[in-house]
């Protein structure tokens, strides 16, 4: 699915991610985890096609070149980013917005787009799956949304938008309990065989919900430890200085 | 540029006090000619130049011939009232929705030819030191006069037809528009602009309102569909107790209009809000100009001034609070946010607060900018091009405006308008 190797990363000549690597087969559940200022962020950025940083190095996608595929069609193509700050846009209807974007994606796959009724009855369905409040979707985009709120709207364009690999950008930070709860839920509803994810996070709570595969430690811009999920418990005791040194 | 004045006279006699207020006024447009930008208010459009740039002959419109109405203008699926300007000139009026009786409407033509009724709209033929009101005042030949009696609410809006067709073709049509309501009446007018295909005029017109005490004009100013007219309207607003003006503009489809609102807030609790928004390509050149006076205390007004300027376009909101030394507990807000989608297109914001009381609350914003590129990457991370997501940004940030209009037949006409109008634009 997703194939990086030796990939560098700058921004203003500050270097962010160094000889970075990782392979994400069909199906796989990796997690990233680091301490603030590590390149978790970046990596997501770059994988999603936001612009501004020099890039070395090779990102396969689906074996094809992914940093050469333009934002919009990293989209269709199946990949999706959780942001882990979702931007407010002002005057934009969220069911309106949420309804353009599917009807994209779903013109790309050819499949037939959806008119106001089906989308309806769509979002009606995955949003009550995510506690969602039917008439936050009538509002502008983010506006005014609580932090867990805006959460949720990125698992639910998740859920909509069914892609084959999602990365989450730090997507617990900010929820409740429950919240977290609900959005765990509403990934582990979404694991197949064939979709994979990528979690970013910086505690291990997350992980106590969605099992991964991989626990992936990144400190300064480099895996330094990759482990199976009981890794995150590890790095919970001892801390990222523990397990970077311990190596 | 060769106006026809002497012609003019001879086919427009009235009684002798207005046929010399004509003379004098016209000889002070003579003296002044069109407004250029060396005078302050006119600073951001120079009337002068456009003209001289796109009219080689104008001349003064005669309604000579009897007038035919295109019908297939007039708005449909909307219930409403009419009164119809052709070539600013009264053709008829409907008020099927209404009491008839509480409603007294004519043709100002009609009332420029009699003593008595002329006697009564005197005063607004007042000198302003603005050459483009001595003009309408030298060459106004029609509009109507339309009063509300008191304690009547209006069941429908009231649509203001004001259509052009080929006749205004390179004229001038100077028109006057009267429009006073009762004590606790209520009316909803939509001033709508529509003209012919392809044809090229000039209109300047005066629009005078009195809101008598406890009563509520809501007005809309559609003026949506792109056209090659250019205009200047000054619309003059007396409030009285605890009225209520709001207006809102869609200024999107002539090449040229400067928007002239005066409100004065005569008396106790009344108020002024007025919203707009422009969205503007290719050269066109829109200006809102609003002078809100706090005459008295305890008047409120707000204004929010939305545009999205493209290609060599080019916007201006000019918005003053005046307050009087008497109007204590004044509440006065603006705000612009402006758009600038292309580097040829340029928008200009002068707030003005001039306050001579103390005890007053008054507050101001303009901002000028382009799209967020943050918004732009989200949207686009969610497989919308780079063009749906512009445009969903640039319609959202429109609609805002929109969605203050409380009526819900008047807002989903302008909705209709406003997406028609988008479409088009290639933002």
């Amino acid at each position: 699915m997703l194939d990086i190797s030796n990939l560098s990363a700058s921004i203003e000549d500050k270097k962010i991610l160094k000889n970075f690597n990782l392979k994400i087969r069909n199906g796989e559940v990796h997690a990233i985890m680091g301490p603030n200022g590590s390149g978790k962020s970046t990596l997501a950025n770059i994988l999603s096609g936001r612009k501004g940083y020099k890039i070395e190095g090779k990102v396969l996608y689906e074996g094809k070149d992914l940093l050469n595929i333009p934002i919009e069609e990293r989209a269709q193509k199946g990949i999706f980013l959780a942001f882990q700050y979702p931007t407010e846009i002002p005057g934009v209807n969220t069911n309106n917005f949420l309804k353009t974007s599917l009807n994209a994606v779903r013109k790309f796959r050819d499949l037939k787009e959806l008119d106001s009724l089906d989308f309806l009855k769509l979002v009606k369905e995955k949003s009550k799956n995510l506690k969602i409040e039917e008439k936050i979707l009538s509002r502008q985009l983010n506006v005014g949304f609580s932090g867990g709120e805006k959460k949720k709207n990125e698992i639910l364009q998740m859920t909509i938008l069914e892609p084959k690999l999602a990365i989450l950008d730090e997507t617990d930070s900010g929820l409740d309990i429950d919240a977290l709860r609900i959005v765990s839920d509403g990934v582990n509803a979404l694991r197949n065989k064939n979709r994979s994810f990528l979690i970013i996070t910086h505690y291990q709570r997350l992980l106590d919900y969605i099992k991964p595969d991989f626990v992936h430690v990144l400190v300064n811009g480099k895996i330094v430890k990759t482990g199976s999920s009981d890794l995150a418990q590890e790095l919970e005791k001892d801390g990222y200085e523990g397990v970077a040194t311990a190596r | 540029m060769n106006l026809k004045f002497k012609d003019f006279q001879k086919l427009n006699m009235g009684p002798k006090e207005l046929d010399s207020i004509r003379a004098l006024s016209f000889k002070k447009f003579e003296e002044q000619g069109f407004p250029t930008k060396r005078q302050e208010h006119w600073k951001y459009t120079d009337l002068k130049t456009i003209i001289n740039n796109n009219f080689l002959n104008l001349q003064i419109f005669e309604n000579k011939n009897s007038l035919q109405l295109n019908s297939s203008f007039l708005l449909k699926n909307f219930d409403h009232n009419k009164i119809i300007l052709l070539n600013g000139s009264f053709i008829e009026s409907n008020f099927s929705f209404e009491d008839e009786k509480k409603i007294n409407i004519k043709s100002l033509k009609v009332a420029l030819e009699n003593k008595e009724e002329f006697e009564k709209i005197k005063k607004y033929f007042e000198d302003d030191q603005n050459s483009m009101i001595s003009l309408n005042h030298a060459l106004v030949n029609d509009g109507i006069i339309c009063e509300i009696d008191n304690n009547y609410s209006f069941n429908k809006p009231l649509v203001l037809y004001n259509f052009f067709n080929k006749s205004a073709d390179s004229k001038i049509v100077n028109n006057k528009v009267f429009i006073s309501l009762g004590e606790n009446s209520n009316l909803s007018l939509v001033d709508f602009y529509k003209s012919e295909n392809n044809i090229k005029y000039f209109n300047n017109s005066i629009h005078n309102y009195t809101i008598k005490k406890n009563a509520i004009l809501k007005k809309y100013s559609i003026n949506a569909t792109l056209d090659q007219s250019y205009n200047y309207c000054s619309t003059k607003v007396n409030s009285f107790s605890n009225s209520v003006f709001e207006n809102f503009l869609l200024s999107l489809g002539p090449n040229l209009i400067k928007n002239e609102i005066h409100c004065n807030l005569l008396e106790n609790f009344s108020s002024c809000f007025i919203n707009g928004i422009m969205l503007l390509n290719g050269n066109q050149h829109h200006e809102l100009k609003t002078n809100v006076n706090h005459k008295f205390e305890n008047c409120k007004s707000s204004q929010l001034i939305k545009s999205v300027l493209l290609d060599k376009s080019n916007g201006t909101y000019q918005g003053k609070i005046y307050v009087d030394r008497r109007a204590q507990k004044t509440n006065g807000y603006q705000l612009s946010k402006a758009l600038i989608l292309s580097e040829n297109s340029e928008f200009n914001s002068k707030p003005e607060l001039e306050i001579y009381a103390d005890d007053v609350k008054c507050s101001h914003g303009s901002t000028t900018g382009n799209i967020d590129e943050n918004s732009i990457f989200y949207l686009m991370s969610r497989g919308l091009t780079k063009q749906q997501a512009n445009k969903m940004i640039v319609e959202g940030f429109l609609n805002e405006v929109i969605e203050t209009i409380a009526e819900s037949d008047v807002k989903k006409l302008i909705s209709q308008l406003f997406v028609e109008r988008i479409n088009k634009a290639n933002v």
